[in-house]
């Protein structure tokens, strides 16, 4: 892991769960595995704060036990970190997905790591009662949207146990709990002796899905992109059909037969897509981004959809973008001719790009000195007389590139979250007050005040205030959509790492 | 034309009286053998009454590549003179190094090649060498042509060789120089053409392939479309077309696919993706990133790139 990955980590845990947390687990970076007690030494912070930084870490997955010879050992998964950026993605996925409440139940969880069903029901429960859209809550229906996340596995058990060592295998777990919705009700109402029949059964949000559902959005949408809407729709069916035969993570799918594809199509809205089967899986399995294969003639036809070769392309489709967008699209020109011919010379450089010589070495340098490209020297003994000739060739080494770019993304994303976080401070004065008044303005308002007394509150940020107010507001807002923005270059990154 | 002039020659030995181009360059030079003075293109309308004007150009240009003619002006006219035969193979009077020099540039043909190399071919000190190219060059044996390949680089070939592209860079040089603004302009018009096909696909209505197909374009498709706008002074063939196509290819804006028959198509395409999301905000395109950290005069907190973008 590199140093900017572990700032940037760092400063996500800061900003999520305090600076304790933040320390301890700068700690477990700096030194990999280790106990409590060497924690407790290396911070300097009292054995309950670091057991309390640690039962965060644990219950958001981020920190990992093992037993050892003396004792327990706690070490970081880093990556879990990292998908913290995510979160927001992923609930708004769900709220597209399974709706509204769905995603105020997926956020409980994920705020709190691992939670029991009739803990996450009762607390979505009051937060939608509290909150201003004055929408009514009901149990029941709470508990079917419960179910529905588990049902699309969206939700998992978690097989966190309170007692070291009880931890099972890693396989997933859906069975739904048998809940008792009065006893739940009854909860909500203030009654703590009601036992909804849940207890110790814990849920925790099941990323790898979710990522596996944020992959196959970025590959309908780029079919959607080359083609159009039918084919990204064909795509899709494609993927779920990939989903029922094969292994998750497989690098391609195993052989989908045409009249399965014919039957899932058939379901669909999309008319034109019925009628034009056919002429729809022939252009995407024709089309260079190789999405789709046909590997047999039996029963019509079988597909094989290829992940791994999706993310190569949509990898290189991402650098080519970087490249265009860095250097110009003369240099991107370059970079993808290097790409085409997989070693080139110089000369063949300028004379197929049809850039003048002094312009296109003067770009195929900067791209070798950005590391875009790479040299390798060939040598070529001739006739005796002759010396030995010596070729440079250009080339490209996709995983080179790819990691530099992730890095690249982290740099940026830690910039970014510097800057979001300077922006707040440097207006916290303000951001404190306006809260203050907010809070105050709800609660005068529960109690029935008058149309001048909340306009007196009103009053208490002067006009200039509240346009300073407005634009500290629109800053962070407009930072935060860059770092997610910035997310999904690495999200796709990554996945291509993934495969490769 | 080198080809053509041989297998010209060979029919000539067999039987010389099929072809009528053959008859007419005979006599020709027989006039000019009989004035050894030269003889102007006047003369030859004299002489030869029934011969169009093409193909008399034709003929003398052939004639003059080949190296029968030398030209010259005479009185504001010009004159074809033939060239002595002792002079058009290598002066008897010349010492072996100037023979072994001769027949290695013409070895390399109208590529040239590169005093280096006939140096390491002819194993003669630099200074020898270029004595022997200059008395060479002076007698009009051979001729140094400049190379588009490098800027510096003269290329020696024999003297009545018309350089290969590879030399002078075809339609895109201009004197050594490579046109880039009509390359790009060329870039440019090629897309335009095959982007307006694109759009004829919306309605099409004969389903997705037919729409696809007709996106297709073959080069000579293009390359009639630019000849038309005229906005080339050089003539262009299809293959130079072809060059600026691929350069579309590798901007990625366009597809290059083999048809049937074998003659290259080209579309246009739309990208896999939209700009990547890094590229978006000021750090992901800051030309000083690699200086920037948490202290120092390059920070995110003080950047001035990100408070340009915020504003
Ligand atoms: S914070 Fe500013 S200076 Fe630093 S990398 Fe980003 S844009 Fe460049």
């Amino acid at each position: 892991m590199s140093v900017m990955c572990r700032k940037l980590c760092s400063s996500i845990l800061f900003e999520h769960f305090g600076q304790i947390v933040q320390c301890v687990a700068e700690d477990l970076f700096k030194h990999g595995a280790r106990s409590l007690e060497l924690i407790r030494y290396a911070t300097d912070l009292p054995v309950t704060k670091v057991k309390e930084a640690l039962c965060v870490l644990i219950k958001h997955g981020f920190v990992r036990y093992s037993r050892v010879e003396r004792g327990l050992e706690f070490s970081l998964i880093y990556e879990n970190v990292l998908l913290i950026l995510r979160y927001p993605k992923y609930m708004f996925f769900i709220k597209t997905m399974c709706g509204d409440e769905s995603e105020m139940i997926l956020e409980e969880v994920l705020m709190n790591g691992y939670i029991t069903a009739s803990e996450v029901i009762t607390k979505t429960y009051k937060k939608i009662e509290q909150s201003p859209s004055g929408r009514q809550p009901s149990v029941p229906v709470l508990k079917e949207k419960f179910e529905l996340l588990v049902k699309n596995q969206f939700l998992t058990r978690s097989l966190c146990t309170d007692t070291v060592g009880g931890r099972t295998n890693e396989k997933p777990d859906f069975t739904l709990p048998n809940l008792n919705l009065t006893a739940i009700i009854k909860k909500i109402e203030g009654d703590n002796n009601s036992d909804p029949g849940d207890s110790k059964i814990y849920w925790k949000v099941n990323f790898d899905r979710l990522i596996q559902d944020l992959r196959d959005q970025i590959i309908v949408s780029a079919i959607r992109r080359r083609l159009d809407e039918n084919a990204g729709e064909l795509m899709r069916q494609l993927l779920f059909l990939m989903y029922l035969r094969t292994a998750s993570w497989a690098h391609t799918s195993n052989p989908i037969p045409l009249t399965e594809i014919k039957e899932a199509v058939k379901k669909t809205s999309y008319p034109l897509l019925i009628h034009h089967l056919d002429q729809y899986l022939h252009l995407i399995e024709e089309d260079s981004s190789q999405f789709l294969k046909r590997v047999g003639d039996s029963g019509g036809g079988q597909f094989s959809v290829n992940m791994k070769e999706a993310f190569e392309q949509l990898a290189w489709a991402t650098l080519e973008n970087i490249v265009m967008e860095r250097f110009g699209s003369k240099a991107a020109r370059i970079f993808r001719l290097v790409r085409d011919k997989k070693y080139i010379e110089q000369e063949q450089i300028q004379q197929l790009a049809m850039i003048p010589a002094k312009e296109a070495k003067h770009l195929t340098y900067t791209l070798l000195q950005e590391n875009y490209i790479q040299m390798q020297e060939m040598k070529k003994s001739g006739v005796s007389a002759a010396p030995i000739k010596t070729f440079f060739l250009f080339h490209i080494d996709l995983n080179v590139v790819v990691y530099m770019e992730v890095e690249h993304c982290y740099h940026a994303l830690y910039n970014i979250m510097q800057r979001r976080e300077y922006e707040v401070n440097s207006n916290k004065r303000m951001i404190d007050k306006q809260l203050r008044m907010q809070t105050l303005t709800t609660n005068l308002k529960e109690h029935g005040a008058t149309e001048e007394q909340l306009a007196e509150i009103a009053d208490l940020m002067t006009p200039s205030e509240k346009q300073q107010l407005e634009k500290v507001q629109n800053t962070i807002k407009k930072l935060g959509i860059t770092e997610l923005q910035i997310d999904d270059t690495l999200f796709l990154l990554t996945m291509y790492l993934r495969y490769h | 034309m080198e080809i053509e002039a041989g297998t010209s020659k060979e029919q000539d030995a067999t039987n010389a009286d099929t072809n009528p181009f053959e008859i007419i360059e005979q006599k020709i030079l027989a006039l000019a053998q009989a004035r050894p003075k030269g003889i102007s293109d006047k003369d030859l309308i004299i002489e030869m009454p029934d011969l169009p004007s093409v193909q008399r150009a034709q003929i003398i240009n052939k004639l003059l590549s080949q190296g029968h003619f030398d030209l010259f002006k005479q009185g504001g006219s010009l004159l074809y003179r033939l060239r002595d035969p002792s002079k058009a193979k290598i002066a008897k009077g010349a010492d072996n190094e100037e023979k072994i020099v001769y027949s290695i540039i013409e070895e390399a043909g109208n590529k040239g090649i590169w005093i280096r190399d006939i140096r390491f071919k002819s194993n003669l000190m630099p200074t020898q060498l270029s004595k022997i190219l200059k008395s060479l060059e002076i007698k009009k044996f051979i001729k140094a042509v400049k190379s588009v390949a490098a800027s510096k680089k003269k290329v020696y070939m024999l003297y009545n060789l018309e350089p290969d592209t590879s030399v002078t860079g075809g339609a895109w040089y201009q004197d050594q120089d490579f046109e880039a603004e009509f390359v790009d302009v060329l870039n440019q018009q090629c897309y335009r053409f095959l982007e307006k096909k694109r759009e004829q696909m919306n309605s099409c209505r004969g389903g997705p392939i037919m729409a696809r197909n007709v996106t297709f374009a073959s080069s000579k498709e293009v390359w009639k479309f630019i000849s038309d706008l005229g906005i080339s002074k050089v003539k262009l063939s299809v293959e130079d077309l072809e060059m600026i196509l691929n350069t579309l290819v590798y901007d990625g804006k366009v597809e290059r696919t083999l048809s049937g028959d074998g003659s290259i198509l080209y579309r246009a395409i739309e990208p896999l993706l939209d700009s990547p999301g890094l590229i978006k905000s000021t750090c992901g395109v800051c030309p000083v990133r690699k200086h920037c950290c948490d202290i120092g005069d390059v920070t995110p907190t003080k950047c001035q790139y990100i408070t340009e973008w915020l504003e």
